[in-house]
C-alpha cells in the first residue's frame, strides 16, 4: 500500500513537470523544472467577430521562451514565463495583376509579455485530488504598436491579473498512468481591455516504460466584452482585445532521462472571435530539478 | 547539452522560417476610360477638345492612345487627338477607344452639331450602398458632396452599420476596390451605427468610382460600395 502511494506521489510530481503551468500540483520544496522551448503561429485567416473565418496578410509571431517553476515551499511554486525573444512580422503584399509591391512587409524583435505567478496547494502534497490557485501578473514587456501602421505586436500593452483554480487527479489504468486536470481562471485586465474567463482541461496518459507523455488539451477564453470596441483599440492576432477561442491540442514530452526531455506540441482554435485561425507549434526542451 | 543544442538549432530554423514572405492579391479589374469634359451639343463652325482619363486593369492612372472617330464626319469631324469641329447641323455618336492588351474598351458620347455649345450637366452629388465582402457587418447608404468651396463631404446614412470589433478600420476613396494601391484615405473609420461625415478636401467629386474600407491591421478589404 505504502508503494502505492509512493508511486502514486511520484506520478504526481512528475505530472507538475508536464503541464502547462503545472496544474494542481505544485512542486515540492527546493524542487523545480525549467522549460527552454519556442512557440509560433504564422496565419493568414482569422475568426471574425461573428466568428467566420476572413483571409488576412500572413502573419506570424514567434516565441523564444523560458518557462521555471520552483518549489519554495510544498506548497507555494512560484511561476515564470519570459519571452525573452519574439518576432511579429507580415508578408510584403504584392499586386497579382502587375507584381508591383502594394505594402512592403515588416518585422519587429524584442522581448514579449512576461508572467509571473505564485500557485498555492490547497490540499496537503500527495493527495490523490490536488487542488491549487494561482495568481499570476502578466507584465507588459512586449511591445503593442510596432510597424509602421501599430499592427504588429509581441504583446497587448496591458498590464492584468489573473486567479485561477485548478483541480488534478491522477489514476493507473492497468499499468499506465493517467492524469487529469481542470482549470478556470479570471483574468481582470487594465488599459481598457475587457476581462476574460480562461479555462482548460487536460488529461495526460504516460507510455512507453513511463517515457513519453502524452497529453490532450482543450483550451478556451471567453471575453467578458467589458472594455473597448474597436474604437480605441487597433489590436489584432493574439493580443487582440475581445478576442475569445476555443482551441485543441496536443503534446509530445520525451524523458531522454530522468532530468531531460523533449516536448512538441500543436493547438488549433476551432472556434474563436477576432483571432488567428491557423494552428500553433511549439518545442522545447525541459529539466527538472 | 545536447538537448539545448538540438532546441537552438530547431529555433533557429524557426527564426529562418520567421522571414517575411510575399503574398499576392487579385487586384485585376476591368479597365475604365473616362471622358472628363463631355457636351451634348457643339456649335457649328467651332472646335472642343475632348480630354478623357484613362484607368488600368488595376485602377491606376496611366496613360493610353486614344482613338476617336465620328459616326458622321459631315457634321462633326473628330481628330484622333479628339479636337472635334462640328460642320453642319446634325447628330452624331462619338467613340473614343482603348487598345488594351487583352480587348478593347470604348466610350460613347450622343452629340448634336446645333446653335450652341452645351456641356453635359456635372452633378453635384453621388450616391451609393455600402457592403461588406467579409464575414464583418457593415452596410449602409452614403452620399457624396461637392461643397461651394470645392471640397467634398461624405455622408454616412443613419442605416449604416458596422462591427464594432473592426480594429483598425480606414475608408478610403479608390478607383479599384480590391486594392488600397492609388488610393485616396479619408479617415480611420470611429463611428461604428448611424449617421456621421467626413470632409475632405483636394479630391474631385468624379475622381474615384468606389468607396473602400480597409482593416489596416489585418492588411484586408472589408467592403466597398460604388459611387454612383
Amino acid at each position: 500500500m505504502n508503494l502505492q502511494k509512493s508511486i502514486i506521489t511520484i506520478l504526481l510530481i512528475t505530472i507538475a513537470g508536464s503541464l502547462i503551468a503545472g496544474g494542481g500540483w505544485p512542486q515540492p520544496k527546493g524542487k523545480g523544472y525549467i522549460k527552454l522551448s519556442e512557440w509560433w503561429v504564422v496565419a493568414d485567416q482569422h475568426y471574425t467577430d461573428l466568428g467566420r473565418i476572413d483571409p488576412n496578410v500572413t502573419t506570424g509571431i514567434f516565441n523564444t521562451s523560458i518557462y521555471a517553476e520552483y518549489g519554495l515551499s510544498d506548497r507555494l511554486t512560484t511561476v515564470v514565463y519570459f519571452p525573452f525573444f519574439s518576432r511579429s512580422y507580415q508578408n510584403n503584399i504584392f499586386s497579382g495583376t502587375t507584381g508591383d509591391i502594394i505594402t512592403p512587409g515588416e518585422a519587429i524583435n524584442g522581448i514579449g509579455d512576461t508572467d509571473i505567478s505564485l500557485k498555492y496547494g490547497l490540499t496537503r502534497p500527495g493527495s490523490k485530488l490536488a487542488i491549487a490557485t494561482t495568481l499570476t501578473f502578466g507584465l507588459p514587456f512586449g511591445n503593442n504598436s510596432g510597424g509602421t501602421q501599430g499592427q504588429l505586436q509581441l504583446g497587448d500593452g496591458e498590464f492584468n491579473q489573473m486567479i485561477a483554480l485548478d483541480a488534478g487527479t491522477g489514476w493507473e489504468a492497468g499499468s499506465t498512468p493517467f492524469y487529469a486536470n481542470a482549470s478556470v481562471g479570471f483574468n481582470n485586465r487594465t488599459n481598457e481591455f475587457s476581462d476574460e474567463i480562461r479555462y482548460s482541461f487536460e488529461l495526460g496518459a504516460h507510455l512507453f516504460s513511463k517515457k513519453l507523455w502524452v497529453t490532450g488539451r482543450l483550451t478556451g477564453t471567453e471575453s467578458l466584452k467589458n472594455g473597448a470596441t474597436a474604437e480605441t483599440s487597433n489590436s489584432t492576432s493574439i493580443f487582440a482585445n475581445n478576442s475569445e477561442f476555443l482551441s485543441i491540442g496536443g503534446e509530445l514530452a520525451y524523458n531522454f532521462n530522468d532530468n531531460w526531455g523533449l516536448s512538441v506540441g500543436v493547438a488549433n482554435a476551432v472556434r474563436g472571435e477576432i483571432i488567428f485561425a491557423s494552428p500553433s507549434y511549439s518545442v522545447g526542451v525541459f529539466t527538472k530539478f | 547539452m545536447k538537448y539545448l543544442q538540438t532546441l537552438l538549432l530547431v529555433s533557429l530554423i524557426g527564426l529562418l522560417s520567421s522571414c517575411v514572405g510575399d503574398d499576392f492579391v487579385e487586384d485585376r479589374i476591368d479597365p475604365v476610360l473616362r471622358i472628363n469634359n463631355a457636351i451634348e451639343s457643339l456649335e457649328v463652325g467651332t472646335d472642343y477638345q475632348f480630354e478623357f482619363t484613362y484607368f488600368n486593369n488595376v485602377g491606376q492612372q496611366a496613360a493610353a492612345e486614344v482613338v476617336w472617330e465620328s459616326s458622321d464626319a459631315n457634321i462633326i469631324s473628330i481628330t484622333s487627338s479628339g479636337l472635334a469641329t462640328a460642320i453642319q447641323p446634325g447628330d452624331v455618336e462619338l467613340t473614343a477607344t482603348v487598345s488594351g492588351p487583352d480587348d478593347q474598351i470604348f466610350q460613347t458620347l450622343q452629340v448634336s452639331a446645333g446653335a450652341t455649345t452645351t456641356e453635359v450637366e456635372v452633378a453635384t452629388v453621388r450616391t451609393g450602398v455600402i457592403q461588406t465582402t467579409t464575414f464583418y457587418d457593415l452596410e449602409g447608404d452614403f452620399e457624396l458632396v461637392q461643397n461651394d468651396d470645392g471640397t467634398l463631404t461624405l455622408n454616412i446614412a443613419d442605416n449604416y452599420k458596422a462591427s464594432s470589433g473592426l480594429p483598425g478600420l480606414y475608408v478610403y476613396l479608390t478607383n479599384n476596390p480590391r486594392s488600397i494601391s492609388g488610393a485616396f484615405e479619408i479617415d480611420e473609420v470611429k463611428t461604428f451605427s448611424g449617421a456621421h461625415s467626413f470632409e475632405i478636401s483636394g479630391v474631385e467629386l468624379n475622381e474615384y468610382s468606389h468607396l473602400l474600407y480597409f482593416c489596416k491591421p489585418f492588411n484586408v478589404k472589408v467592403g466597398d460600395g460604388e459611387i454612383n
